[in-house]
C-alpha cells in the first residue's frame, strides 16, 4: 500500500476501490466503529436532547468568538501560558520552529493533532534537524509507513493488524506476532525513552475552554498526558474555533465527543491542562506555549451557508457512517480531513475554490453523515452548497453545462418534456435488447458498466392518463366522514404553523 | 378537496404503472386523484448538481401545477423532500415564489404518509404471498423520517413473508449525477447493496423511490438475478387485485 | 538548554500583541461586529436540564462505577475503611509483584503504612520539590498510588489535579496504578464536578485536573481495545466506605 495515485479523487478512487487490503481493513474497522457508537448512543437514552444541546454550544460560541477566544487568550495568560496567533498554517510552524530553534532542541514527542497535519509540522521541524516523534499508536505507524492520516481517530485505519505488525518488526529488528497487545507493548517500550529524552511536548486540543484558559484534552492511550507532563516545553497548536465557554459546557462535549468517536463513555484519560506547571509542582512543563491557528477557519463566519462547519468536534462519526468513505479510504481525499467533513472541510479552508478538484462530487448525498454528527451539521446540504459555489464562479465542465442547460430547456415546459420522452420511445428502439439497454455508450457509459437501463414503456404516465382517469372515476368509493373532516383541519391548520412530519 | 398527484419525472416515464396504482389505491378511500399537466420534474438532478439557475425552471412548473391543490402527492421521498427542505432555499430570493414554496411544502406528502397520517389507512387489504424486502430510501427516511409508515403498511400484507434487509439503511449508491460522475464508488455500493438484497433470498425488493430501485433493480438485472422490483404502492395495489381475484370479485 | 531565555519570550509577547488585535479583529469583522463586545447570554450552558436534576443514591452510585470502572478494564473493589485499604493494596502489589510504589505525598496515604507493612519494597512518596528526581522516580516505580480528588459513577471515572504534593506522573507512568476513592467524593454526573473545578480560584486552578477511566487502552488497531499503552495497563480503584 502507498499513498494513493491520481490528480482527483476519482482516480484516486479507482486505485482504492481495487485494493481488496484497504477496502476491507476500512469496511472492518468502520463497522466496528459505527456499532460501538450506536450501542453508546442507545445506551445514553436521550442521544438527541444532547446532540441538540451540543449544536447550541457550538452555535453560541461560534457566533461569538471574538468574544470567548480574548476570554481564553486572557486566562491562558494570566496562568502563564505564552500564546500566538497563526493567521496560516506557515505561520504556526514559523512559530514553533522559532521557540524549537531558540531552545537548541533536539527532539519533540508529539501527541495526535489533526492541526499538526495542516501545519505539517513534523516535516518542519525535521527541515531543521529536529527529530519529531508521533507517540499516539496510530500515528506512529502510518509515520513509520511514511503516509498521512487516512482518518481523524483512527489515523491507521487503512492497515489490519498484519500490515501494523509488519510495519514494527521492522523498526523492532524483530517478528512481532500480529497480536493488538504485543505490538501495542512494543511502542509502549519504544516511545518511553523518546519522551524521557525529549526536549518539547506537542499537543493538540480538543478543547479550550474560554473561562479558565484550559486545554483540554481528550486520549485513550495516555501519550497527551506524558507529553504534558514529561519535556520542559509544552507546544499545543489549537485551531482557533476549538472553545467553548465554561466547564459547564465540556460535560456536554464529553458526552458528544466519546461516544460518537468509539463508542466510548468516556475515554480513558480527559486531562484539563491549565498553563505550566506551578512554581512547586515536580513534574509538568515549565513553559507552555499555545499557538492559535486560523488557517482558513475564518473564512467560514458570517458565511450563512458554511458558518455551522466551524461546529465540528473532530469525532470521525461521519467518516465511520459514510458508505463512500467506507470504499475509498481517507487516502482517496486530497487534503488533511477525509471523509463527508473533509469533503467540505478542505475547499471550504481553502476559500470554497472552485478549483479544489471533484471532491464535492463524492457523495451521494445520502445524508447519513448529518445522521451521524453529534452537533448536526448539515454536510450534505454544504455539499451542494459547494456545487453551486463551483458552478457560479466557473469551474465546470463543458459537458456538464450542457446537460444541464439541456435539463433546463426540456424540465421548464411539460410540453416539450411530454414530446422528449416521446421521441425517446421511439429512439431507444436501437439500442434495447429484451426490454433493457445494456450498451455503455456516451454519458451513459458510468450507469451501464454497472446496470441495464429498462426501456421506456410505450406509454408515459401523462399521456395515459385521460383514459385512465376516466376508468378510476368509476371505482371511486364514498369518503369516510373523520377522514374528510381530518383532512379539512389539516388545511385549516395551514399557516399557522400547523405542520405535517 | 383536491388532491393531487406529483408523479415525478422517472416515474412518469419509466414507471406508469406507479401513477395507476395510487390513482386505483386512493379511489377506495373517496380520494379523486387530479393530475395537473403542467408538471415536469422536482429540479432535484440540477439543484444537487449545484446548477440552481436550471432547477428553478424545472421547479417552477411544480409550483404553478399545484398552485390550487389541497393536498399534493408524490411516490418518492426524494422528490418531496425536494420540495420540503430545498424549494425554500431556491427561491429564498423571490419573495412570491418563496411563498409559494412554503405553501407547497405545507401540503406535500411522500406516498406512504399520506396513506398513514392523512387517510388513517395502516391495512389496505392487500394479499401478496412472495417473499419481500425492503430498501429505505435515504432521503425519505433520513430527510423526511419515513420510517414506520411503509412498515405499518407492510406489517398488515396478509401473505407476505417479510425479510429485513441487512444493512438496510446504507445508501445504494444512486445519489443522482453520481451514479455517472462517480460511477467506479456508485458502482461499488451498489454492488454491495445488490449483495445484501441477495442474501435475504427474497423474490420481491420494494421501496419508496424509483430513483433507488431503477439503480438496484439495474444491477440485480445486470447480474442476471431474477428479483421483481417494485414501488410499494404497486405491490399494495397488486395486492388488493389478488385479493379481488381470490374473493371472485 | 531546554527553556526560553526572557528577553526571548519577551519578543513573542510583543509579537503575539500585535498580531491578536488583527486575528481577533478579523474575527470580529467577520461576524459583522467591529469590536468584540460584553459578556453574551449563554442560554444553553452546560447539560440539558432533564440531566442537571438526574441523581443516583450512594450505593448506586457506586455499583455504576464500579461496572463502568471494571468495563473499561479496570479492577474495582470495595473497602470498609483505610485499614482494609491498606490490606488490600498489600496484597494487589503482591500479586502483581511489584517492587516499588510512588504515592502522591498525603497524610492519607501515608497513614496506610506501606513501609512498615511492605518493608521489602521501595516506596517513595511525591515529592514536588524535586523537579526531575521525582519524575524519575516514578517512572521506575511499578505502582503509583493515589488519592482521587472527586470520582464520576456515570463514566466511570477518578479525577486527580496536580500540587506540589500531588505530581502528575503518579497516575501515569508506572505500570500499576491504584486509586483510592473515598465514597463521599463520589458524584453521579461529570457536571457537578465540572461545577467543583470551576469553582476553583484562578491563582489556585490546578495545572493539571485529569480524568481517567480505567487502564490505558488504544483503538489504532483495528479499534481493538487493547489494554496498556503509554499509560498504566493495570487500574485498581478502592472504594472507601
Amino acid at each position: 500500500m502507498s499513498t494513493p495515485q491520481g490528480s482527483n479523487v476519482k482516480d484516486r478512487a479507482k486505485t482504492a476501490l481495487k485494493d481488496e487490503f484497504l477496502v476491507d481493513a476500512v469496511k472492518f474497522t468502520t463497522e466496528r466503529l459505527k456499532n460501538s457508537k450506536k450501542a453508546a448512543t442507545a445506551e445514553n437514552g436521550n442521544w438527541e436532547e444532547w446532540r441538540e444541546r451540543g449544536r447550541q454550544i457550538r452555535l453560541h460560541t461560534i457566533a461569538h468568538l471574538d468574544y470567548y477566544l480574548s476570554r481564553f487568550v486572557e486566562n491562558a495568560r494570566a496562568q502563564g501560558v505564552h500564546v500566538h496567533f497563526a493567521p496560516e498554517a506557515k505561520d504556526a510552524a514559523r512559530i514553533a520552529l522559532e521557540i524549537a530553534e531558540h531552545q537548541g532542541a533536539k527532539s519533540v514527542v508529539k501527541s495526535k493533532s489533526m492541526v499538526s497535519e495542516e501545519v505539517h509540522i513534523n516535516e518542519a521541524f525535521e527541515s531543521i534537524g529536529i527529530e519529531s516523534i508521533e507517540s499516539d499508536l496510530g500515528e506512529y505507524i502510518i509515520q513509520l509507513a511514511n503516509e498521512p492520516p487516512s482518518h481523524i481517530i483512527i489515523p491507521a485505519i487503512h492497515k489490519n493488524r498484519h500490515q501494523i505488525a509488519e510495519l514494527l518488526s521492522k523498526e523492532a529488528g524483530e517478528t512481532l506476532e500480529p497480536e493488538t497487545k504485543i505490538l501495542a507493548g512494543f511502542a509502549r517500550r519504544k516511545l518511553r525513552d523518546k519522551f524521557l529524552e525529549a526536549d518539547i511536548g506537542l499537543t493538540g486540543c480538543n478543547f479550550g475552554i474560554a473561562e479558565t484558559g484550559s486545554v483540554v484534552i481528550f486520549e485513550n492511550e495516555g501519550n497527551a498526558r506524558m507529553v504534558s507532563t514529561v519535556p520542559k516545553t509544552q507546544i499545543t497548536l489549537m485551531g482557533m474555533e476549538r472553545l467553548i465557554p465554561t466547564w459547564d459546557d465540556l460535560e456536554v462535549m464529553a458526552t458528544l465527543l466519546p461516544r460518537s468517536a468509539t463508542g466510548q463513555k468516556l475515554t480513558m484519560y480527559m486531562s484539563g491542562i491549565t498553563g505550566p506547571k506551578r512554581a512547586q509542582d515536580g513534574d509538568g512543563p515549565e513553559e507552555m506555549h499555545i499557538i492559535i491557528v486560523d488557517n482558513g477557519r475564518s473564512l467560514q463566519l458570517g458565511d450563512p451557508e458554511f458558518q455551522e462547519l466551524l461546529n465540528c468536534i473532530r469525532c470521525g462519526a461521519c467518516l465511520n457512517a459514510c458508505p463512500v468513505y467506507r470504499h475509498i479510504g481517507g487516502h482517496s481525499y486530497p487534503g488533511t480531513y477525509s471523509g463527508p467533513i473533509g469533503a467540505v472541510l478542505t475547499p471550504a479552508l481553502n476559500k470554497n475554490a472552485g478549483e479544489w478538484q471533484d471532491i464535492a462530487n463524492a457523495s451521494s448525498l445520502c445524508g447519513a453523515c448529518y445522521e451521524a454528527c453529534p452537533v448536526k451539521i448539515p454536510l450534505h446540504d454544504m455539499l451542494v452548497y459547494l456545487r453551486n459555489r463551483k458552478v457560479e464562479r466557473g469551474y465546470t465542465a463543458a459537458g456538464e453545462k450542457m446537460a444541464m442547460k439541456g435539463f433546463k430547456m426540456l424540465m421548464k415546459s411539460h410540453k416539450r418534456f411530454r414530446k422528449a420522452v416521446k421521441a425517446g420511445q421511439i429512439g431507444q428502439k436501437l439500442l434495447v435488447r429484451d426490454g433493457y439497454i445494456r450498451s455503455q455508450i456516451g454519458p451513459l457509459g458510468g450507469w451501464t458498466a454497472y446496470r441495464y437501463i429498462p426501456e421506456l414503456p410505450k406509454q408515459s404516465f401523462r399521456e395515459q392518463w385521460p383514459d385512465l382517469v376516466t376508468e378510476v372515476e368509476k371505482s371511486v368509493q364514498p369518503m369516510a366522514a373523520d377522514v374528510k373532516l381530518r383532512m379539512e383541519q389539516i388545511v385549516k391548520a395551514r399557516g399557522k404553523g400547523g405542520q405535517h412530519a | 378537496m383536491k388532491v393531487s398527484l406529483f408523479i415525478t419525472c422517472i416515474s412518469d416515464a419509466l414507471f406508469p404503472p406507479i401513477g395507476e396504482a395510487m390513482a386505483r389505491l386512493l379511489a377506495r378511500y373517496g380520494v379523486r386523484l387530479h393530475f395537473p399537466e403542467v408538471q415536469t420534474c422536482c429540479g432535484q438532478p440540477a439543484f444537487n448538481s449545484g446548477y440552481w439557475d436550471e432547477a428553478r425552471a424545472s421547479a417552477q412548473t411544480i409550483l404553478k401545477a399545484f398552485d390550487d391543490s389541497d393536498f399534493v402527492i408524490a411516490p418518492s421521498g426524494s422528490c418531496t423532500g425536494m420540495i420540503h427542505h430545498y424549494y425554500p432555499k431556491l427561491f429564498e430570493h423571490d419573495p412570491e415564489l418563496l411563498e409559494k414554496s412554503h405553501r407547497l411544502k405545507e401540503k406535500t406528502y411522500e406516498f406512504t404518509q399520506f396513506l398513514v397520517q392523512v387517510l388513517g389507512v395502516t391495512d389496505v387489504g392487500a394479499y401478496f404471498p412472495h417473499k419481500v424486502t425492503y430498501h429505505p430510501s435515504c432521503h425519505g427516511s433520513r430527510l423526511l423520517g419515513i420510517k414506520e409508515e411503509p412498515m405499518q403498511l407492510m406489517s398488515h400484507v396478509e401473505g407476505m413473508e417479510f425479510v429485513p434487509l441487512p444493512y438496510a439503511e446504507d445508501c445504494c449508491g444512486f445519489g443522482g449525477t453520481f451514479a455517472i460522475k462517480m460511477s467506479e464508488i456508485s458502482g461499488a455500493m451498489v454492488e454491495e447493496k445488490s449483495q445484501h438484497v441477495l442474501e435475504t433470498d427474497a423474490e420481491v425488493l420494494v421501496g419508496l423511490d424509483m430513483g433507488c430501485l431503477l439503480n438496484i433493480g439495474g444491477n440485480l438485472k445486470f447480474q442476471g438475478k431474477p428479483v421483481r422490483v417494485m414501488h410499494l404502492a404497486e405491490l399494495l395495489y397488486e395486492g388488493v387485485k389478488n385479493r379481488e381475484y381470490a374473493a371472485g370479485v | 538548554m531546554s527553556i526560553s531565555n526572557p528577553e526571548f519570550l519577551a519578543k513573542l509577547k510583543q509579537e503575539s500583541l500585535e498580531a491578536e488585535k488583527r486575528f481577533i479583529g478579523n474575527i470580529a469583522g467577520r461576524l459583522g461586529r467591529s469590536a468584540t463586545g460584553p459578556a453574551p447570554e449563554h442560554p444553553f450552558r452546560g447539560a440539558p436540564d432533564f440531566w442537571t436534576s438526574y441523581e443516583l443514591d450512594r450505593e448506586q452510585q457506586i455499583s455504576r462505577f464500579m461496572s463502568n470502572w471494571q468495563a473499561a478494564g479496570g479492577f474495582a473493589e470495595r473497602a470498609s475503611g483505610m485499614s482494609e485499604v491498606s490490606e488490600r493494596i498489600c496484597r494487589i502489589l503482591g500479586e502483581l509483584n511489584a517492587g516499588s510504589t510512588i504515592r502522591q505525598n498525603l497524610t492519607e496515604l501515608a497513614q496506610l503504612g506501606l513501609e512498615e507493612r511492605l518493608p521489602e519494597l521501595r516506596h517513595d512518596a511525591w515529592n514536588g520539590l524535586q523537579t526531575g528526581a521525582a519524575l524519575r522516580t516514578a517512572e521506575k516505580a511499578d505502582a503509583g498510588i493515589v488519592l482521587a480528588d472527586y470520582a464520576v459513577a456515570y463514566t466511570g471515572s477518578i479525577v486527580v489535579t496536580s500540587s506540589m504534593d500531588k505530581g502528575r506522573s503518579v497516575s501515569l507512568l508506572p505500570n500499576i496504578l491504584i486509586a483510592v476513592i473515598p465514597a463521599e467524593r463520589m458524584f453521579t454526573r461529570l457536571g457537578e464536578v465540572m461545577g467543583r473545578i470551576a469553582a476553583i480560584p484562578g491563582e489556585q486552578f490546578p495545572a493539571g485536573v485529569h480524568f481517567i477511566s480505567g487502564p490505558s487502552r488504544s483503538s489504532d488497531i483495528e479499534n481493538d481495545l487493547t489494554i496498556g499503552v503509554h499509560g498504566p495497563g493495570v487500574a485498581y480503584a478502592l472504594i472507601v466506605g
